[in-house]
């Protein structure tokens, strides 16, 4: 370590120890400033020049790390899940017109069909939780699994679905889950983003990068997307010709001249500047060897089936595992193509779906077993869902029905699975009715389901505000959320 | 005189001293009290809002506040009470009043209780200019309020900034480009002789500057949430750049600011509009739009519309209306219904998340046509208004009779007929194709048919006409008697100008005559015939209507209920002889061969429907769009300031030019606040977005109202003239050293002691970039751009939409920051990275953050990397001199400044290390530069651009 970099490492670390010892563990929350609830202001105040230092929250926190696996489209959970055996029954008979009256459809015309679960269903593990034949190797895993059955939206059109998941909102600009726990917790690894992104390649999300933005956090708490093939943070490469010394050099001089201005103008954000350049040059040496998964022993890749080099599901749950081994806060996954409409081959239960459920059944099991076999799930919370739920009913685009068999959007009625830490392994939230299209008992509506997510990481959703718009905003919005103490361990 | 800032310690210790509500009482209320007894919630029936309400009998029984008697007041027995069930804040609330502030509610109350308006909602006045002690220091009237701040605080104001760095600081404030080589030595040999004289001649070349515009539109544009794309669902291109040019135009020819409002939220209202008012009305056409299938327009026009109220209110008032939609504002005087008085204005323009983005104005690219298009829309709109009015007449003087004997029949739904009323309707769902036969016969006395009304209505219309059904589109329309076809001439709409041609209706397609794509209240559509058709007691005709049209792809629009009524008067099948009408429509088809003659790109703009189809505005209970009251609400502004003048009416041009108008507290203030933030980091009032009374307090309140008035009266809202008048301060022009005790003693800098340090904004980071690296492309306006994007950063979802940047050494890769095309939905990751938001909505102020990203963009994107080659040729083969006078002019270049000898020394020895280790290895710079000294250079060339002096200004 030369002089400059025990500097700035120094620096870095008097702020961390002011943070930490001056105002005392999670004394920057609103709570404890002195000031009523409601009060404008904002809940946390972290240090611009440190903004993703990790501090502890105000209640003792489940769950230290978020990994979130979205399957963009939204998949079919009475074909995966949610086992409805009178659906067997009615398949192919017209749907009763109660079922219809006032429901708004994305695309269903006429009177649609109601459609069987398309896949048999079998019990597994001692908790006993149906799962279909299409996820063979995730249900070895259900003694783990927290379901919710009754999972509820309020947007039945994909873009503002997804938002609505990840923000909170239908609209966009709005800070994502990802963005209001780093601006919450900060993160642990500093040489590494604290909300990272990856996609499976092919699609990205409708919504586009406003599901993992920061609205009108500051853009510090955006989640940083980064990937399994080429570049795994943008501009993370030197440019051609300038190899690693050749930077050092280079940063070297810069961070002396750097020290003159700092000693001229005295502006604190000079210093602050200089140890930024540090930490990406570390950045550049971390990122690469943490999302390097050819470092892995095979055995491990196998498990997974990843392959070093391509963009695919299964490199980045082998990557989430990495990255929440190396202390990222918030490690959002999204998978595509699970929009099962039965328009065409590819959005088909019968064919698309099924092909889906082969790419992530293996790995999202080795995630399981990896994280389990590390210790990791002790304070990892995985999450896999969709972003609403599809129809009992066959979607019959057009009036007509279609060669392929699907189903509509459902916002009524999907289910949701985690695993680790903070809830119930091998347990089973809420009911929906015979057909599987609304809740009959416990719903969990998206706000109550973010508001019991921080009270996961430590969080109070109703004093996590930040003020905008003439409204102490939070994730959870204006109307009543609550913590679902029914699955909570 | 004193600031107001300084008293409350003063106050606060002397028992007599007066209090004063807003500044002693109003934020203690606001603090401890409003969350509850506000506008949101009015817990025990107590609020602290409004006075009346403050001095009212709450809950207990007992009057909250009673002036003169502390201690009969409720508020003072509460907030006093050792009690837990009685304290208040509840301890689960907050923890107790302090002692002083108790204390002074308590004499607040004794002294009477007087209630005053939070300042924002108070006029501002003029204020007398304080005399100072250091007198030699003001060079105008802001100095004096600055330098009496500083004085009453004990602090001095610093030196005057070194000339480099003050024509630094002035270029890149005042056209958001450094200053050149040529422009720093001509400027430091003129300071050299006449310091007064060369800046202010710098002031007025940099105000004329052709790049004046550009810097002023990339901050104008955040609060218009500009972009080249639609928003949601698909995201897709809609074009606004012409908006994006009009706005540079604006504030290059320094258009008064009162005109700027008025144009942008009004130009389509005021008489005569020339397109380019039209143009300056895309400001509200803004707000996202939907296209993704199966979404609902109505919810996505509410939502645009709600965007434009808050977007209004907080760009020219600084007021937070986005919370009042769902109940009073919490802490600002404010009602609920007031939100939706204000919607009303913004309720009516017909833009209705349509695809295409409907309604459209051709704009042609060549500036020169502008007075051409201007004529021709205006003439054109004029002409399908008489064509409509004539239309109008004819019906008017028909004698429309009932179909009689009316069937419905289709064979893709179950239709159910009225026959009394002529009126169908559909049974239960419908599919998106739908064909259906109607019969009926002529209904008693009627012999000769001519025309044909058919008149749709919605299901259930007490609801309709609030929270719209989907509409109906009649894609083909033909009458039969028997097998004989019967001619149809025309299908005339029962507007000017609808969303699709009725004369499709007659043609195969799937467009035609219909309410697209929702209705609201009954329409209708007169089908004429070529020919009167005599009928007999006994004929049935046939009219078969074809519904083959969806909304969005998805939602059929068929129609669920309709009448048929017919008429005999014979000048329906006159109409379409008639030699005006023809001529009429003979010369709009003329113009618009004319409008498309020449190179014109569409984008959206603000029109208001026609009168007959004008929404009424209803309160959404608690928020929510498809809840609302009985209650019709007309356009108006909140009580707290007064009304809109009798004469003025109360549509959207009215508002506009109340918000310029004197009655206006805020306007005035709230622009030069945001100007003086631009310039200082730091606005008078910090909180840009929050005049209100969670805001923060400004912290130089009468220079505040001092400027506003100056900008508002004796610049007539020249912003050029304000900006003069702030650059020639003193203030401005003091360094931006600070000692660490300067520091301490005004850390934020909010008190103008030392010159403004600020960071570059992520527009500024590239431009700053062009220009150092020799590469800028100068050009101004037109289509967006595609600078070069690092590998994975662009990925659009699903869309055919590339990214293409010109090869290298092309003008199309070397455009200014503010051209480069905005995708909300995949912004351009530099300027993401530097804190420009997403402009997904108006956002008032960026917060300038510090990060790692950050660093690696400026050192390793293809856009930077690109820019330390352009760098670096310039030290090596354009700056004269030796090696070291080559870097010494790239530093200068790069920070406006001459490297200290040392600093030099410094990057001298990096450039021969570099050189040597180049040389050593040649192929380690493929790619990089052809020799080992351009490698060299190239690398320090980064350096430069990097350092901390070449990003901040």
């Amino acid at each position: 370590m030369n002089p400059f970099q025990a500097e700035a490492l120094n620096q870095l670390t008097r702020r961390h120890f002011l943070r930490h010892c001056a105002s005392g563990m999670g004394s920057l929350y609103l709570a404890s400033l002195g000031r009523a609830l409601g009060y404008s202001g904002p809940a946390v105040t972290p240090d611009p020049a440190a903004p993703l230092m990790p501090f502890a929250p105000p209640i003792h926190p489940k769950v230290k790390r978020v990994i979130y696996l979205h399957m963009l489209g939204a998949p079919s959970t009475l074909d995966l899940f949610d086992y409805k055996p009178e659906l067997v029954k009615y398949d192919g008979k017209d749907c009763p017109a109660e079922f219809l009256e006032g429901q708004r459809f994305a695309f269903i015309q006429g009177t649609p069909k109601l459609l069987g679960p398309q896949f048999p269903f079998e019990r597994h593990g001692r908790c006993g939780a149906y799962v279909s034949d299409q996820l063979p190797h995730l249900a070895k895993h259900v003694d783990d699994l927290c379901f919710v059955r009754t999972m509820v939206t309020d947007q039945f059109n994909h873009g503002p679905a997804e938002l609505m998941i990840h923000t909170g909102h239908a609209n966009l600009g709005h800070p994502s889950l990802g963005a209001w726990a780093t601006w919450g917790l900060g993160t642990e690894n500093q040489d590494l983003p604290g909300f990272i992104v990856l996609l499976s390649g092919g699609e990205t999300p409708r919504a586009g990068k406003s599901v993992w933005g920061s609205g009108f956090l500051p853009s510090v708490y955006q989640g940083v997307q980064c990937r399994s093939a080429g570049d795994p943070v943008l501009n993370l490469r030197n440019p051609d010709g300038v190899p690693r010394d050749v930077r050092r050099s280079a940063l070297d001089t810069l961070a002396e001249i750097n020290r003159q201005t700092e000693a001229e103008f005295g502006d604190p954000e000079t210093a602050t500047r200089i140890a930024q350049y540090e930490m990406a040059f570390r950045m550049q040496l971390t990122a690469p060897e943490v999302m390097d998964i050819s470092r892995e022993p095979e055995a491990i890749r196998d498990l997974y089936g990843a392959t070093p080099g391509r963009e695919s599901f299964a490199n980045n749950c082998l990557l989430a595992r990495r990255l929440a081994e190396n202390g990222t806060r918030f490690i959002q996954l999204f998978d595509y193509g699970w929009d099962s409409h039965g328009s065409n081959r590819q959005e088909s239960i019968n064919y698309g779906f099924k092909q889906k459920c082969l790419d992530i059944d293996k790995p999202v099991s080795a995630l399981l077993t990896d994280l389990k076999q590390r210790g990791l799930l002790d304070d990892t919370l995985v999450i896999w869902s969709g972003e609403f739920g599809r129809t009992p009913m066959q979607e019959n685009r057009n009036g007509t029905e279609g060669n392929f068999v699907g189903r509509d959007h459902n916002p009524n009625a999907f289910t949701l699975w985690m695993a680790g830490a903070g809830v119930k392994p091998g347990f089973s939230y809420g009911e929906t009715d015979a057909l599987g299209y609304h809740v009959a008992a416990d719903p969990v509506h998206l706000r109550d389901f973010h508001a019991t997510l921080l009270h996961l990481m430590g969080i109070q959703h109703e004093k996590h505000v930040f003020p905008f718009q003439g409204l102490n905003q939070k994730l959870t919005g204006v109307l009543p959320a609550r913590v679902i103490e029914g699955f909570l361990a | 005189m004193m600031l107001r800032a300084f008293i409350p310690l003063i106050a606060a210790t002397c028992a007599t001293a007066q209090v004063d509500f807003n500044r002693d009482v109003r934020p203690i209320l606001t603090v401890h009290c409003t969350a509850c007894h506000g506008g949101v919630k009015e817990a025990g029936g107590i609020s602290f809002v409004f006075r009346e309400k403050a001095l009212a009998i709450g809950d207990s029984g007992n009057p909250t506040i009673v002036p003169g008697n502390p201690e009969a007041s409720e508020l003072i027995a509460r907030i006093t009470s050792t009690d837990p069930n009685e304290v208040m804040p509840q301890p689960d609330h907050g923890p107790p009043l302090p002692a002083e502030d108790i204390e002074t509610l308590r004499r607040w109350i004794a002294q009477g209780a007087e209630w005053s308006e939070h300042w924002a909602f108070v006029k501002p006045a003029a204020h007398p200019v304080p005399t100072v002690k250091q007198t030699e220091w003001p060079k105008n009237d802001i100095d004096r309020f600055i330098l009496a701040a500083l004085e009453a605080a004990n602090l001095e104001p610093t030196t005057v900034a070194e000339p480099a760095l003050l024509l630094r600081r002035l270029s890149l404030d005042l056209i958001g480009l450094p200053p050149t080589l040529d422009e720093l030595d001509a400027f430091e040999a003129a300071h050299r002789d006449d310091p007064e004289g060369a800046y202010a001649a710098a002031v007025e070349r940099l105000l004329a500057s052709p790049h004046y515009g550009e810097r002023w539109a990339s901050n104008w544009l955040d609060l218009a949430r500009y972009a080249d794309t639609e928003g949601l669902g698909l995201d897709r291109p809609r074009p606004a750049w012409p908006f994006r040019d009009w706005v540079i135009r604006a504030f290059d020819e320094d258009l008064a600011f009162d005109e700027f409002t008025i144009r942008q939220l009004a130009g389509d209202l005021l008489p005569e509009p020339t397109v380019n008012d039209l143009i300056a009305t895309n400001f509200h056409r803004q707000s996202q739009a939907n296209a993704e299938g199966g979404t609902d327009d109505e919810e996505f026009r509410v939502t645009a519309v709600m965007d434009r109220v808050a977007t209004t209110w907080e760009t020219w008032q600084g007021l937070t209306m986005g919370c009042v939609q769902c109940h009073s504002h919490p802490y600002d005087p404010i009602q609920h219904e007031e939100y939706y008085t204000s919607i009303a204005f913004f309720n009516n323009t017909r833009d209705a998340d349509l695809n295409g983005n409907f309604p459209l104005i051709p704009v042609p690219k060549d500036p020169a046509k502008s007075a051409d298009f201007s004529r021709w829309i205006r003439e054109r709109a004029g002409l399908l208004e008489a064509i409509h009015q004539t239309h109008e007449s004819l019906r008017a003087q028909s004698d429309w009779q009932p179909a009689a004997a009316l069937t419905a029949t289709s064979a893709q739904v179950e239709l159910e007929v009225a026959p009394e009323a002529a009126e169908f309707r559909t049974v239960g769902t419908v599919p998106s194709r739908a064909d259906f036969n109607l019969t009926f016969q002529a209904p008693e006395g009627l012999t000769s048919l001519t025309a044909l009304r058919v008149a749709v209505i919605p299901q259930d219309p007490q609801t309709a006409i609030h929270t719209p059904e989907w509409g109906a589109v009649l894609s083909q329309i033909r009458l039969a008697r028997g097998d004989e076809d019967i001619e149809i001439a025309a299908v005339i709409p029962d507007e000017p100008e609808p969303f699709l041609d009725p004369a499709n209706s007659l043609r195969d397609n799937s467009q035609g005559w219909g309410i697209y794509s929702k209705i609201d209240r009954p329409r209708f559509c007169v089908i004429i015939l070529r020919e009167p058709h005599a009928l007999a007691a006994d004929t049935r005709l046939t009219l078969r209507l074809r519904h083959s049209h969806t909304a969005g792809g998805t939602f059929p629009l068929v129609t669920k209920r309709a009448r048929i009524t017919l008429a005999g008067e014979p000048h329906w099948t006159g109409l379409t002889a008639d030699p005006q009408r023809t001529a009429q429509i003979a010369r709009v088809a003329e113009i618009d061969r004319a409008l498309s003659r020449d190179a014109s790109v569409r984008i959206p703009v603000m029109e208001e429907q026609p009168p007959h189809l004008r929404r009424p505005t209803h309160l959404f209970i608690r928020g929510n769009w498809l809840e609302k009251d009985e209650t019709l609400h007309q356009p108006g502004i909140p009580a707290v300031f007064g009304s809109l003048p009798e004469a003025a009416g109360n549509d959207r041009l009215a508002f506009a030019r109340w918000l310029v108008s004197t009655d206006n507290p805020l306007t005035a203030r709230v622009a030069v606040n945001r100007l003086w933030e631009q310039l200082f980091g730091l606005g008078l009032v910090e909180t840009l977005e929050d005049f209100g009374s969670s805001g923060t307090k400004p912290s130089h309140p009468e220079l505040l109202d001092h400027l506003a008035l100056r900008f508002r009266d004796e610049h007539q809202w020249s912003q050029k003239a304000i900006l003069r008048e702030i650059v020639t301060s003193a203030a401005y022009r003091q360094s931006a050293t600070a000692t660490p005790a300067a520091r301490q003693a005004d850390p934020q800098n909010s008190l103008v002691s030392r010159g403004p340090r600020n960071r570059l904004s992520a527009e500024a980071i590239r431009d700053n970039g062009l220009v150092v690296s020799g590469l800028l492309a100068p050009a101004i306006g037109g289509p967006p751009v595609f600078p070069p994007m690092p590998p994975g950063g662009w990925t659009p979802f699903k869309s055919g939409e590339k990214w293409d940047t010109p090869a290298a050494g092309e003008p199309g890769r070397y455009r200014r920051a503010l051209y480069t095309y905005t995708k909300r939905s995949n912004p351009y990751p530099g300027f993401a990275t530097f804190d420009a938001p997403a402009r997904d909505l108006c956002a008032k102020r960026r917060i300038l953050s510090n990060t790692p990203l950050q660093s690696l963009d400026t050192l390793n994107s293809p856009a930077f990397a690109e820019f330390a080659q352009g760098l670096a040729r310039r030290m090596k083969y354009d700056l004269p001199g030796d090696l070291a006078a080559k870097i010494a002019a790239g530093h200068r270049a790069a920070t406006s400044r001459a490297p200290s000898a040392d600093r030099l020394a410094r990057l001298l020895e990096l450039h021969e290390d570099l050189e040597a280790r180049y040389t050593a290895e040649p192929e380690l710079r493929q790619n990089l530069a052809g020799t080992a000294d351009g490698a060299a250079f190239t690398v320090l060339a980064s350096v430069l651009l990097n350092l901390d002096e070449a990003i901040t200004k």
